[in-house]
């Protein structure tokens, strides 16, 4: 212990001008950057594979148009991720949701009654669900990971119930036509991919809702003790979520003019592993809407471009695999430095 | 795919709206099957007659797809046909572990014979030989036990034969409209399972002797939004399209879809499995949808058939023998414009 | 005794860390089969020495004699290994063990590479019914054992090492009574085995009991070595412990009289934890509460609050009385809590300080649910320049701020929100000594404004130079109620390391 009495007397330190590449608070940007370089490398790489379609600009609009397209409906689910974990939680009931949702809008008492019928089903389904995701997590105590996957199990059998384990036809002109529109050129999911991730940018960086979400992610205790409703926010945030699957089960069901039991296999894994590329951090408290949707981005470019390449699926699954490694290992690494500095001071 | 219910639409409706989710299972818990393949009696057949009195235990996936249900569909409304068969349905649960235990209490109960569809013939290759050597004769559907000792009589489709007949329709058709080097793609099944390789093998076998090869295959999932998500992979990669071969009429509704989305249709398109929606489009003949080459489920129907005859020790009347056969492989059929009337009735 | 039996001799002990001397030059000698005790207030380096000892630190300089020869443990398995064993308080067993396994984890007797799992179970007994408790079943599971029985677990461990020397880092503080009289009886039976004990513990009632000696630490030197533990006056222990060199600067009093009642506390009540604590705080005073770790303030505090929920008792803030257990309605009512444990309960680190300050007014400042981060800036940099704080940066990340600074982040959170009543749990742990001036200064201003302070700190000095009143805490009740300047250090110390509250009763009368 030192034995000095007078305070220390310190200049006010004018902040020193920082560069880009070393300003913690420019972490996302770099890293936002890194990924467009990742998507950048991949289309290079197919530009090399099959030279004859990357040299067609109208085909490359077209294909651009299609991975949006196709990232459309997990885009959506990975904005109610990104707040889930970013608050501290883990949803991995997302593709559960999306086909209970989907089965539900597509049964023909559903149908029956025309497509506002159809999305109020899916969207109410969704929130449903999701907020009883969040009561058994906020109220009843339950691990997010238990619960959500208590959840995954039982939505999926509740949609096999539905739906007499049959595929669902959607007769619906207006759902069905909502996937083949393009207006502008530009595919109508697409448009409202970049819509809902809009809303949910200023949601996350805008509004009390968002700040409530990165301090209980952040540091739940401190949130506690300064006057936040933790509970009542974490179940908001599961019908978030809940929300997102309601309106992502509309989108697949006009995609693939169905739906069904097994509908959006594995949408949970997917979710999760693009916001985690992005940026966002498993332990919560940190992330941004942008970098997990250049996340998803990166997983449809992949298919598309193992699609486009005849590669088999397989090998597409080892590199996504591999991917999801890699981020996280940057992460950890980045997320150390941090802290070690974090302890120095 | 059914048909409207009216005392299950304002449940299900109203129960959405509010938001709670555990009304709906009891509303709809009572599925019942509206379409399935059986053979009713037919008088002329000596073996129609009632018999001795055979009950049945019957184990198949429950899994939420369209072919598997119709299997279990048929099974149950074939044995309904028969006075004199007591059809016992078991739950076969999720996996091969789930199955065996649930087969085991079967075994407790004593059918007389047992109808069979394992998740993995392989992994139940045990309780077969058990349940023989219980003087219980098992009849295994489509999913073949490795040893001959595990079943009495065994019915299963031509995954290799459903490729082959989907290659020689493409072939010929190509052909006809002197294609020389088509362009030709193939949207697979679930890859990681055997059927699906057997399919695909056979496809480009028989392609191979018209000289053709598939340009570019993607593996779907069963369901119809990995069908439409392949599906538009693959027609990104190939600009222009001479056919395709979609492995499963489920994922086919994906795939089409996918074609009117991306308003491809310049190419001529083979399902397979035949399910009752394929069946009626290609009656219609409005859509690329050209054949599609069965996987019919409606074996499961002659399984019960059949396990009824060897509960009553009696033969195939047609047939000389006075037993039935250890092994009945159906040949895979292909359901074109011409002949989908008289396979409507088979659709699922 | 001759000097055949020092067993361990420490001399000028020295181990800094940056910034900071943890042990300034300590002598200690342990002699076999006694037990000697440690004895000094919190930061005094009990846990630095300690640490020392079971190779957990390495000495910057002097000499560690173990068994006649000088050692340098280079990890706590070396030490183990010489025979050196350490019982903490938080006991590190593996709880879905049996006990057993736990004794012989790590070294598991192996025959053929397997582990002989009934020679383990046999030696287990063997040692537990050398600790006379033989009744202990070695293949029960830890986890459904007392507190006490997995201390047995703790120190059949250390036997199994062939240990000489047992450090028990205070051992009774998670025992009933009765069960200390057992720990006492296991600690004579390890004695009479010539085995050596090293005995931490606030409880001079406790030392006077089981010790032989007695060394006492001070700011990380030795203030006293080798007392007689039992015949040692209380006045002369405590004198050793107090009087600190490190001279604290108290910004002076106010002359101003405390206002209006703000805050009532009757009959408080949580059990295990506190018992029918009463208190009031008025506007513009500062209340301390003093009491040793685990005297039940902090758990105070956090009912008061409302991030608790009392058993029984009330809380009025300004006449109106505070639903239970509800942060919410607290902050409402215009209390503000700044924790002990700034890092995990106060501080998002990785975000800016002034969202930081914003925590729980960032609703207020925002307008239809959208957040303004220019007002929330402007708040902040305003209270940031009233608290002075270093870097005058609101756009820094909070984890990059000395601890005092970090602090002041805290508090001026409750500034922004108008708070009128601050509680203050232990704020200048891991604060140096120069920001600490800055502190106190900080928290005086604060009652000048009218603002209440109800502080906790295990520091003595500073409850005493800091508040108007003071409350002494001992084992959940408040013992003491009375005006600043009636108490010294020692008197405070008197009443909290007491044996029994009886006696603390008479001593302080």
């Amino acid at each position: 212990m030192t034995t000095t009495t007078t305070p220390q007397t310190q200049q006010p330190a004018a902040t020193p001008r920082v560069s880009f590449w070393r300003d913690e608070a420019k972490e996302p940007w770099r890293r936002n950057l890194a990924l467009i370089g990742v998507l950048i490398l991949l289309f290079i790489i197919g530009a090399v594979i099959r030279p004859e379609l990357y040299g067609d600009p109208k085909w490359v609009f077209d294909n651009m148009m299609v991975i949006l397209q196709q990232a459309s409906a997990i885009g959506v689910v990975t904005v109610g991720m990104t707040f889930i974990i970013i608050g501290g939680g883990i949803d991995l009931s997302v593709g559960a949701l999306i086909a209970l949702a989907g089965v539900w809008c597509t049964t023909v008492a559903t149908q029956s009654f025309g497509s506002a019928g159809m999305i109020f089903t899916a969207v109410a389904v969704g929130v449903g669900a999701g907020l009883v995701n969040g009561v058994l997590i906020a109220y009843g105590r339950l691990v997010p990971f238990i619960a959500t996957l208590a959840m995954l199990v039982a939505a999926r059998g509740l949609a096999a119930r539905i739906s007499g384990k049959q595929t669902q036809v959607s007769t619906d002109q207006f759902i069905n036509s909502i996937a083949s529109t393009r207006p502008f050129g530009i595919p109508m999911l697409a448009l409202i991919l970049v819509a809902v991730a809009a809303l949910g940018w200023v949601l996350l960086n805008r509004t009390t809702f968002g700040r409530r979400t990165v301090a209980i992610g952040g540091n739940a205790e401190a949130a506690r003790l300064a006057g936040i409703n933790v509970r009542r926010h974490t179940m908001l945030l599961y019908a978030l979520s809940g929300l997102c699957c309601g309106i992502a089960a509309i989108m697949l069901t006009s995609l693939a003019t169905s739906s069904q039991a097994a509908a959006a296999e594995l949408y949970e894994l997917d979710a999760i592993a693009a916001a985690i590329i992005g940026g966002t951090l498993l332990t919560g408290g940190r992330g941004t809407i942008v970098g997990s949707m250049i996340g998803v981005v990166i997983f449809a470019t992949i298919t598309n471009l193992f699609a486009i390449t005849n590669t088999p699926t397989e090998a597409q699954n080892m590199v996504k695999g591999g991917i999801i490694v890699l981020a996280v290992l940057i992460q950890q690494l980045k997320f150390k430095s941090v802290k070690q500095m974090l302890i120095r001071t | 795919m059914s048909t409207p219910n009216l005392s299950r639409r304002s449940a299900l409706f109203g129960a959405a709206a509010l938001g709670t989710l555990a009304v709906a299972s009891a509303c709809t818990s009572n599925e019942t099957p509206n379409n399935t393949q059986t053979k009713g009696a037919d008088t002329n057949n000596p073996n129609a007659a009632a018999g001795k009195q055979v009950t049945i235990g019957f184990s198949a996936p429950a899994a939420d797809h369209g072919w598997i249900a119709a299997i279990t569909n048929n099974a149950k409304a074939q044995a309904a046909t028969y006075k004199d068969v007591t059809f016992k349905q078991v739950e076969a649960g999720k996996d091969a572990a789930a199955q065996r235990a649930v087969l085991e209490t079967l075994i407790a109960e004593k059918p007389d014979v047992i109808v069979l569809l394992p998740h993995d013939g392989k992994e139940l290759n045990a309780f077969g030989l058990k349940a023989m050597a219980a003087g219980i004769p098992v009849v295994n559907l489509d999913r073949a036990f490795p040893d001959a000792l595990a079943y009495r009589c065994q019915i299963k489709g031509d995954n290799y034969g459903m490729g082959v007949a989907a290659g020689h329709y493409i072939g010929k058709a190509l052909k006809a409209k002197n294609i020389a080097s088509p362009v030709i793609g193939e949207i697979a099944g679930m890859d990681e399972l055997e059927l699906t390789q057997e399919r695909s093998q056979g496809f480009k076998a028989a392609l191979a002797t018209y000289g053709f090869t598939v340009s570019n295959r993607r593996a779907a999932r069963f369901t119809a939004d990995s069908g439409q998500a392949e599906a538009t992979g693959l027609f990104q990669a190939l600009n222009k399209i001479d056919a395709v071969w979609n492995h499963d009429d489920d994922q086919g509704i994906g795939v089409l879809a996918a074609m009117n989305s991306s308003n491809r249709k310049e190419f001529l398109l083979v399902g397979g499995a035949g399910s009752k929606a394929a069946i009626e489009a290609i009656a219609k003949d409005d859509s690329p949808l050209k054949a599609t080459v069965t996987y019919s489920p409606s074996m499961a129907s002659s399984a019960i058939s059949l396990a009824r005859l060897i509960g009553q020790s009696k033969g195939m009347a047609d047939l000389v023998e006075l037993q039935v056969p250890k092994e009945i492989i159906l040949a895979s059929e292909t359901i074109t414009k011409e002949n989908a009337s008289t396979y409507l009735r088979l659709g699922f | 005794m001759t000097n055949e039996n020092v067993i361990l001799r420490l001399t000028d002990v020295v181990k800094t860390f940056p910034g900071v001397v943890a042990l300034g030059g300590v002598e200690l000698e342990v002699r076999a089969g006694e037990v000697h005790c440690l004895l000094g207030q919190n930061g005094a380096g009990k846990s630095t020495l300690i640490k020392v000892l079971s190779g957990v630190h390495k000495p910057d300089s002097g000499t560690v004699q173990w068994l006649g020869e000088e050692v340098a443990f280079a990890n706590p398995q070396a030490a183990m290994k010489a025979g050196i064993a350490t019982i903490y308080q938080e006991l590190d067993l593996v709880e879905d063990m049996s006990v057993a396994e736990n004794v012989y984890l790590g070294h598991e007797p192996r025959s053929l590479g397997f582990v002989n799992r009934s020679l383990m179970a046999r030696n287990t007994s063997g040692i537990l019914a050398q600790l006379g408790h033989a009744e202990v079943v070695p293949t029960r599971l830890v986890r459904v054992l007392s507190s006490a029985g997995k201390q047995l677990v703790s120190m059949a461990r250390a036997l199994s090492h062939q240990a000489k020397l047992i450090i028990m880092d205070e051992p009774s503080a998670v025992l009933a009574h009765d069960e200390v009289e057992n720990l006492f009886r296991i600690i004579r039976e390890l004695t009479a085995q010539g085995i050596a004990v090293v005995y931490i513990s606030h409880r001079l009632e406790e030392i006077r009991e089981i010790g032989d000696r007695v060394t006492v630490l001070k700011d990380g030197r030795t203030s006293a070595v080798n007392l007689p533990a039992r015949t040692t006056p209380t006045r002369d222990l405590v004198s050793r412990m107090t009087g600190r060199t490190i001279e604290y600067v108290f910004p002076p009093r106010g002359d101003a009289q405390p206002g209006d009642k703000l805050l009532e506390v009757k009959g408080l009540n949580r059990s295990g934890e506190f018992h029918d604590v009463s208190l009031s705080v008025h506007s513009g005073e500062i209340v301390g509460i003093a009491g040793l770790v685990g005297s039940g303030r902090s758990e105070l505090l956090e009912t008061i609050f409302g991030a608790r929920r009392a058993d029984s008792g009330t809380v009025t803030m300004n006449g109106t009385q505070l639903r239970p257990g509800s942060v919410g309605a607290s902050v409402k009512a215009g209390l503000g809590l700044a924790p002990e444990e700034r890092k995990s309960q106060a501080l998002m680190l990785g975000e800016p300080v002034y969202r930081n300050m914003t925590l729980s007014t960032f609703a207020d400042l925002a307008s239809a649910g959208f957040t303004s981060t220019e007002k929330e800036q402007a708040a902040a940099l305003g209270a940031a320049k009233q608290l002075d704080l270093k870097p005058l940066d609101v756009r820094r990340s909070a984890g990059t701020l000395s601890g005092g600074n970090q602090q002041k982040v805290v508090v001026g959170r409750w500034l922004l929100g108008g708070t009128k009543l601050l509680i203050l749990d232990e704020p200048t742990r891991g604060v140096d000594v120069g920001a600490r001036a800055e502190l106190y200064q900080v928290i005086r201003g604060l009652t000048e404004q009218g603002v209440g302070v109800l502080l906790v700190s295990s520091e003595v000095p500073e409850v005493l130079g800091l508040a108007d009143r003071v409350l002494v805490m001992r084992e959940g009740r408040v013992i003491r109620h009375t005006a600043a300047g009636e108490l010294t250090e020692e008197d405070v110390l008197d009443l909290v390391m007491a044996g029994s509250l009886e006696t603390a009763g008479e001593e302080a009368a």
